[in-house]
């Protein structure tokens, strides 16, 4: 095995033994590794940690981490030279439309008219009946709210995203986009924005994904975008759109659908979601006058989650429960679980847990829930994680799907499966907490996309 | 399925109050006896008579009850996510806007005819100005077109493409630069030089918060509920007019289409009076559209009563009408639309060109067209 020298920070460090350098599957934003001098490494997570974790002094500030893209240890930019350019313009426009009064206002707008948003903080009264009648506790059990992204336009909280990356297309004078998709609700999101703003749009999605959601596949069409099969899934499907752009700098904007990639990518994308945490504290003031106990979000690669979470990273005494997917079972090797039982390294150009194996190479991973099957997850929630602040779980298939029924059959809601993860560790969570415990869970999209795959389950005879 | 028509004897004519073109605030609707004009009604066999009395009497009394409704809003605003929006469609607009290339063909000849040998114009984004140079270059016209300064950085492609096309541009530096103070300063001009110019007015594209009321309202009617639910509120209002898009299915001629209002005569129908769509011997006729929430032989009384009395106009649109405007609305606003409603901006085709510019339409966004992509893709080459 080779050793290689890693300086983070400017600190010279001790060799560290890597893996092996075959890592095929690997790319580094999109650049098959063979072409590129090998910049990322597989670091064992005994290993005392690189870099230091800076002093607590200020703990929101900490939490955010700095301004160079990275969390703790996590991010960066481990990209080819050819995009350090391109990067630098996008964070210096994210920059400039994050304090410019115009561009806000025409987002808020969108996000009202167009989006409708504020989404519902909505008290699931059955829901919570449920628990408490299963804990066969005396006193009123927990109260659960779910943050409604489902009844977002597009179906899902992608657009939030989706709308404000296309405005910031716009103004860099971009003709084009060009995004990756898994479920489909991120590329149809896109497509709605690029129509909306009168732009290409190309989309890239994974032949086993165009399968499973046809019918995002043809919405995406229907509002005018190009969608491009790749072999495989969304992680394919992701470094061929990033190799597209990457061939076409002068005139194409790259719409990250989540918070991974180089920076500013993970910034821009959780800045742009965080509208779901600062309704949710408005909303929560509101409706209780406090703040929820817990707030529990599914994480594929973690867009949802830090949506609903950034707001509230300085509130000691707000709980913040990340559930990943556990597929068939964490010891199957079917599952998406990347901080559960992943390792750190690099992939599509930034410092996270991911999934892989001893030789280095990318799991595939495996979910019912498409948008959860990544094998890489946000360097902020890895942060996250590692910091302590959040804590994550995993819930099965099977547990997603049971949850999204029982969702469906009390509150006349049909979740999406990923979401319905986060429903399913209600399961274990609710019995743990106090009465008169006020609980968020995010909603983050709506089930119309799972039908054929809930049908293709069985609905249990006892449901009909 | 055997449709059962009820026979029974119309009651006495409505009095002069609920006669055609009188004061819709005087209408009742319903009145005491559940009726609307002549249509509605409780065509029931006995045993639901008192049911319905029941039904009734609760709904006056929650409609009124403060609980119940404190209850439903709340249930509207969290669980259904009301107020749903009221979406300014840009890009829908622009469309329409663009086809007023005619209206501006129009406007040169009438000029023309006029003897005026001087057009002038203002413009916001530079979209009516462009079609007006466009067309004056053409009927060989001095053309002038007064734009805010604002606008004119803001929009220098088309103040070039004026100037290219042989205009001339003229900045706006009072007020706020923009779409208003040139509109006033074009109107200066026309009033100063009212001998030898022509005005071709152009459309407001600026989002100016809105003090008033629609002027049209536009929904598709299957059963009616979208549209009354939208029509209801402006019934008094005579300034606002009120427009239902019916489904023509395959066209009207060709026996195939929903469109009871344009081709439908009066009878009973599920228990009410209303037009249906009925062959000479009474036998209900088998509708067809291909929305399926269009595809009803009946409508609701008090559309019915609506019609008679002219304060709404109805009209229809085929199959193929209502997939080009599904089409045309996802790829202008990346908002696919039911297919239900796609009959009414389907309908626009033939509204907006006959329309003032500035006024003000709200169409009802009835529902979301996901459920319809794989009845689209079969028809549309997607």
């Amino acid at each position: 095995m080779s050793s290689t020298k890693i300086q983070i920070r400017g600190q010279p460090l001790s060799k560290v033994l890597t893996r092996n350098h075959g890592m095929i599957n690997s790319v580094v934003c999109g650049v098959p590794i063979k072409r590129h001098h090998r910049v990322s490494n597989v670091l064992r997570t005994s290993d005392p940690p690189l870099g230091s974790v800076p002093t607590r002094t200020d703990e929101s500030q900490f939490l955010r981490g700095d301004g160079n893209g990275r969390f703790g240890r996590f991010g960066g930019k481990f990209v080819p030279e050819t995009l350090i350019s391109p990067l630098r313009d996008l964070e210096d426009e994210f920059n400039f439309v994050l304090n410019d009064h115009e561009f806000q206002e025409e987002l808020t707008t969108a996000l009202r008219d167009y989006v409708g948003r504020e989404t519902p903080l909505y008290f699931a009264g059955r829901l919570t009946e449920h628990y408490k009648n299963i804990s066969q506790t005396t006193g009123g059990g927990p109260e659960i709210y779910l943050k409604r992204e489902d009844l977002s336009h597009c179906g899902s909280h992608k657009i939030n995203n989706a709308l404000g990356q296309a405005m910031i297309a716009r103004r860099l004078g971009c003709k084009r986009v060009v995004a990756a998709t898994g479920a489909g609700q991120h590329g149809v999101a896109t497509a709605a924005a690029c129509a909306k703003f009168s732009m290409e749009c190309t989309v890239f999605m994974g032949t086993a994904d165009i399968e499973k959601q046809s019918s995002n596949v043809l919405s995406m069409k229907l509002l005018g975008a190009q969608v491009k099969s790749v072999e495989g899934t969304f992680k394919d499907a992701s470094s061929e759109a990033i190799r597209n752009w990457v061939g076409n700098l002068e005139t194409t904007y790259y719409l990250s659908g989540t918070v991974v990639g180089p920076h500013p990518s993970p910034l821009m994308v959780r800045e742009f979601q965080s509208v779901i945490g600062k309704e949710t504290r408005r909303q929560a003031k509101q409706l209780w006058g406090g703040k929820p106990d817990v707030l529990v979000a599914c994480v594929g690669s973690g867009s949802n989650a830090l949506g609903l979470f950034h707001e509230f990273l300085g509130d000691e005494d707000v709980r913040l429960v990340g559930v990943e997917a556990a597929g068939l079972g964490l010891d199957s090797g079917k599952h998406s679980a990347t901080l559960a039982v992943g390792d750190v390294g690099v992939y599509h150009g930034s410092m996270s847990y991911l999934l892989q194996d001893d030789q280095g190479q990318i799991l595939k991973p495996h979910s019912i829930g498409v948008g959860l099957e990544y094998p890489g997850v946000g360097p902020e929630i890895s942060f996250l994680k590692e910091s302590g602040r959040s804590e994550f779980y995993t819930a099965t298939d099977q547990e997603a799907v049971q949850a999204c029924m029982l969702l469906s059959r009390l509150e006349g809601i049909i979740p999406a499966l990923e979401a319905s993860h986060a429903l399913a560790f209600l399961d274990k969570l609710v019995p743990t907490l106090r009465d008169g415990a006020k609980v968020v869970v995010n909603c983050s999209g709506r089930g119309d996309k799972d039908l054929d795959t809930l049908i293709q389950r069985g609905m249990p005879s006892s449901l009909c | 399925m055997v449709w059962v028509r009820f026979s029974c004897t119309i009651a006495k004519d409505p009095s002069v109050l609920m006669s055609p073109g009188s004061d819709p605030t005087l209408w009742q609707r319903p009145d005491s006896f559940s009726r609307f004009g002549k249509f509605g009604g409780k065509y029931v066999p006995e045993t639901l008579i008192h049911a319905l009395s029941e039904l009734e009497s609760t709904f006056l009394f929650l409609a009124t009850d403060g609980d119940f409704q404190r209850e439903l809003a709340g249930i509207l605003k969290d669980y259904v996510g009301r107020e749903s929006t009221l979406y300014f469609a840009e890009r829908l607009t622009e469309h329409y806007r663009r086809e007023n290339i005619n209206n501006a063909v129009a406007q040169a000849l009438l000029a023309k005819r006029l003897g005026k040998k001087r057009i002038i114009a203002e413009a916001g984004a530079g979209q009516h100005g462009v079609a007006t140079a466009t067309v004056c270059a053409r009927f060989c016209l001095q053309c002038i077109i007064y734009m805010g300064a604002q606008d004119m950085v803001r929009q220098a492609l088309n103040v070039f493409r004026m100037r290219l096309l042989g205009a001339e541009v003229r900045g706006v530096h009072s007020g706020t630069a923009t779409l208003k103070d040139a509109t006033s300063e074009a109107i200066r001009d026309w009033v100063t030089n009212v001998e030898t110019t022509h005005y071709i007015l152009g459309s407001r594209q600026a989002l100016e918060k809105w003090g008033g009321k629609p002027d049209v309202l536009v929904a598709c009617v299957g059963g009616g509920s979208n549209a009354m639910g939208l029509f209801h509120e402006f019934v008094d209002d005579t300034e606002v007019r009120m427009i239902g898009v019916e489904a023509a299915g395959f066209g009207l001629d060709s026996g195939k289409h929903a469109a009871t209002l344009t081709k439908g005569d009066v009878g009973v129908l599920h228990g009410a009076m209303s037009y249906l769509l009925q062959d000479n011997d009474g036998q209900i006729i088998e509708p067809h559209s291909i929305s399926a929430g269009l595809d009803y032989p009946g409508v609701g009384p008090e559309h019915s009563f609506l019609k008679d009395m002219g304060r709404t106009e109805y009209y229809s649109v085929t199959d193929e009408e209502a997939l080009e405007a599904f089409k045309r609305v996802s790829r202008l606003e990346g908002i696919i639309p039911a297919l239900e409603t796609s009959h009414a901006l389907a309908q626009l085709e033939k509204l907006c060109p006959t329309l003032a510019d500035g006024t003000r339409v709200v169409l009802n966004f009835s529902g979301r067209g996901d459920k319809d992509v794989q009845t689209v893709a079969k028809y549309l080459e997607v």
